[in-house]
């Protein structure tokens, strides 16, 4: 247990005044509008039809038919790619004043009941809101207390809960009191190393990144159950819990395990080849599962069974474009979320 | 009537030069005979047919070479791509550079090597010391190929097997057990403790050893699991790393620490596993792997820690500073003539500082300087538009 400092109110939330000299990033279209569906989604470049008939069309009558059968779709699967996802980028959360940017934003908590989102800019010290149409709200940085925050949640008490690396500790903000308090967590008397962190149904569920274990605690940071991949290397290296289910990644082994909450392991799957270095995963409202590769900046999607759909997403600096990602995650109006280290910023996409 | 006389002609010229000349008897008017001749001479210089690897008048490649060396050599030996592609490959191989260990005309040994192969392997390897108090036997008689394949291995250190059954296939499990009278259970874990090569303690124990090794195992082997924390309760300096954003602490079958450092002995006071190229290719092989295959990469990238921190930073990718600062630290002078970088100088696609990894990946790109695209244009038009 640690000491708990109150924090300056003024200094801590400071409205962004200067919002509107920011120019913020609206998204193309209403969020939550339907977005069309996959199945009827037209490659950029369609392929032309090979095999019979294929490349033998002469004259305009074969030609109209070999037209009309590109614009239907019907020459075949067309190889996935970045053209062809269905995934349309909508908007980007990130501190558009110059020199005052993030620096290397690790994660993004959503407040579906506020329809706000967090970003945590651990190189700043603090925690950007912003609105669900990606306008920057505040910037918080608990009277200048946070020391490498890198995740965060809110419980359903109001208060904030924050990995700070730079402390080793699980620190609660109350934003009431103005308090901060950081706390060191233990589980079976060994040092905890907070990575990642979600909170669900009344529980604070931590990575370890000493173990590779999550470990969930009650909001008291009492230890309860810890979910352990026996047969991993090296443990997990991010998790969702989804559906009453904890979706935990294992990155060396290129697969995903699967927990019943109650601890027992209910489902394991292999990534295969289609991904290099998973770093983060994400399970999205329709159940398909997506995975962040942070070596070939992509992610690469797999549905309900675990079969590989296609990968989308690439390397660079440009709107899209993502160089050093660290984290992926569904906002509540299905629109995935892109934390990029590299180009400081998230990045939203539709479908 | 004319034409096709032509066509006879061209024909019969075609059919009588089309096949293997005998390219020799006027190659070796010049090149010396001797230098083709050896126990083992490679098949088409023994029928001297020379034009099969070199052009007699140009070429694109040194030697008057028709095609790129692994190239060439596998358009003969054209099952050994599949084969040499699998797990951890030799660097020459990898490269296509067949001849850092064949001769392609003619040698003293089998499959066109030289006879004193040790000889061969550490022109390369020029760390390993030539002599040592203690050798193991399979160096000093020269013969890597006892533990090391020479092309590729799914195993680290191109070994044969892993460290342990290697070891085991000479060492008999009695004689070990009689050697390790304390080892709570049948020895294992032999290179933690052991250079395979030699040293200068007897038993080829590594010459510098873990103070708790030396003094009590119960220091380390006591009631705690052997996790990391073992280590980072003595070593503070490191424990005090791990609260940065990024970090190589890790489960790693138990203890990150171990997946690099030795916890008993080494051969310098890091208790380094291996070289640390060799151990960062261990996780990380696909970046590796990415480097080798670029076109244009940073020259001389030997040894990772040069440019990234071993146990955890807060920078990306674990750099040892900002993209300036580790570039600069060699590249004193670039920014003060290239295009502006630093904190003045924003990247307008993501509000952050301009540096020189905005425009160069040192791990490797197809474009000249490691690019990120052609320097003509391409680059440049990345952020300006209107250029």
């Amino acid at each position: 247990m640690q000491r708990t400092e109150k924090y300056a109110w003024d200094d801590a939330m400071l409205k962004q005044r200067t919002a509107r000299l920011n120019n913020v990033v609206r998204p193309r279209r209403p969020p939550g509008r339907a977005i069309r569906k996959r199945t009827g989604v037209l490659p950029a470049f369609p392929r032309p039809c090979s095999g019979k008939g294929g490349g033998r069309a002469h004259g305009a009558v074969p030609m109209v038919i070999l037209a009309a059968l590109l614009l239907l779709g019907i020459c075949g699967p067309t190889p996935a790619s970045a053209d062809d996802s269905p995934w349309k980028w909508t908007m980007v959360l990130k501190q558009n004043l110059l020199k005052d940017s993030m620096i290397m934003p690790t994660s993004l908590y959503i407040d579906e009941e506020r329809e706000q989102y967090y970003v945590v800019d651990s190189g700043r010290n603090r925690i950007l809101s912003f609105s669900r149409d990606g306008e920057l709200l505040t910037i918080f940085n608990a009277g200048r207390s946070l020391d490498t925050p890198f995740d965060m949640v809110r419980s359903q008490d109001g208060l904030i809960w924050i990995v700070e690396k730079g402390r080793n500790s699980l620190t609660s903000v109350n934003l009431k009191e103005k308090s901060v308090q950081p706390m060191t967590l233990r589980f079976e008397g060994a040092l905890l190393y907070p990575d990642r962190l979600e909170y669900h149904d009344g529980l604070l569920y931590v990575l370890d990144k000493m173990t590779g274990d999550v470990v969930a605690f009650d909001l008291d940071l009492t230890p309860g159950k810890r979910y352990a991949c026996s047969d991993c290397s090296e443990g997990f290296i991010d998790f969702r819990i989804h559906e009453g289910r904890l979706w935990a990644l294992d990155n060396p082994g290129g697969r995903i395990v699967v927990f019943a909450l109650d601890g027992a392991v209910v489902e394991r799957m292999d990534l295969g080849d289609p991904v290099t270095y998973p770093y983060s995963l994400a399970v999205g409202p329709a159940g398909y599962i997506y995975i962040l590769d942070r070596q070939k900046r992509n992610i690469a999607v797999y549905d309900k069974t675990g079969t590989y759909k296609y990968s989308f997403l690439r390397y660079g600096f440009a709107r899209g474009e993502m160089y050093y990602p660290t984290e992926i995650r569904f906002d509540p109006w299905g629109r995935l979320c892109v934390t990029d280290e590299g180009n400081a910023r998230v990045e939203v996409f539709s479908r | 009537m004319r034409a096709l006389v032509t066509l006879l002609l061209s024909s019969a010229a075609l059919l009588l030069f089309s096949g293997p000349v005998r390219a020799a008897v006027v190659c070796l008017d010049c090149h010396d005979r001797n230098q083709f001749t050896n126990r083992v001479v490679h098949e088409p210089v023994r029928e001297e047919q020379c034009t099969r690897c070199h052009n007699p008048h140009v070429a694109r490649h040194d030697g008057l070479l028709m095609v790129r060396e692994g190239r060439l050599c596998y358009s003969c030996h054209d099952q050994l791509p599949n084969r040499f592609n699998r797990g951890h490959v030799h660097g020459p191989v990898a490269d296509g550079q067949c001849t850092v260990c064949h001769d392609p005309h003619a040698a003293a040994g089998a499959s066109l090597v030289n006879e004193d192969l040790a000889r061969n392997c550490l022109v390369c390897h020029d760390k390993l010391p030539l002599e040592f108090k203690y050798a193991h036997a399979p160096f000093s008689n020269g013969a890597c190929i006892e533990c090391h394949l020479p092309h590729n291995s799914e195993q680290q250190g191109l070994l044969k097997a892993r460290a342990d059954e290697l070891c085991l296939s000479c060492h008999q499990p009695e004689s070990l057990r009689a050697g390790h009278q304390n080892f709570p259970a049948d020895p294992a874990g032999c290179l933690t403790c052991h250079n395979p090569h030699g040293s200068d303690r007897p038993g080829l124990v590594r010459n510098v050893l873990h103070p708790p090794f030396e003094k009590d195992c119960a220091t380390c082997h006591g009631l705690k699991k052997m996790q990391a924390a073992v280590c980072l309760d003595c070593h503070q300096g490191v424990s005090e790393e791990m609260m940065r954003i990024h970090s190589h602490l890790t489960r790693q079958d138990g203890n990150s620490c171990l997946n690099c450092h030795s916890p008993h002995a080494g051969d310098d006071e890091r208790l380094l596993r291996g070289p640390l190229q060799q151990l960062c290719v261990s996780c990380h092989m696909d970046v590796i792997e990415g480097y080798r295959l670029s076109t244009y990469k940073h020259p001389a990238m030997q040894n990772c820690g040069d440019c990234h921190e071993p146990h955890a930073s807060n920078t990306l990718s674990m750099l040892k500073g900002d993209g300036i600062e580790v570039c600069a630290r060699c590249h004193e002078s670039q920014g003060a003539f290239s295009h502006p970088i630093g904190e003045d100088v924003i990247d307008e696609r993501t509000g952050q500082a301009m540096t020189c990894v905005t425009c160069h990946n040192p791990m490797g790109t197809e474009f000249a300087f490691h690019l990120l695209d052609d320097r003509g244009k391409g680059l440049c038009i990345l952020c300006h538009k209107n250029y």
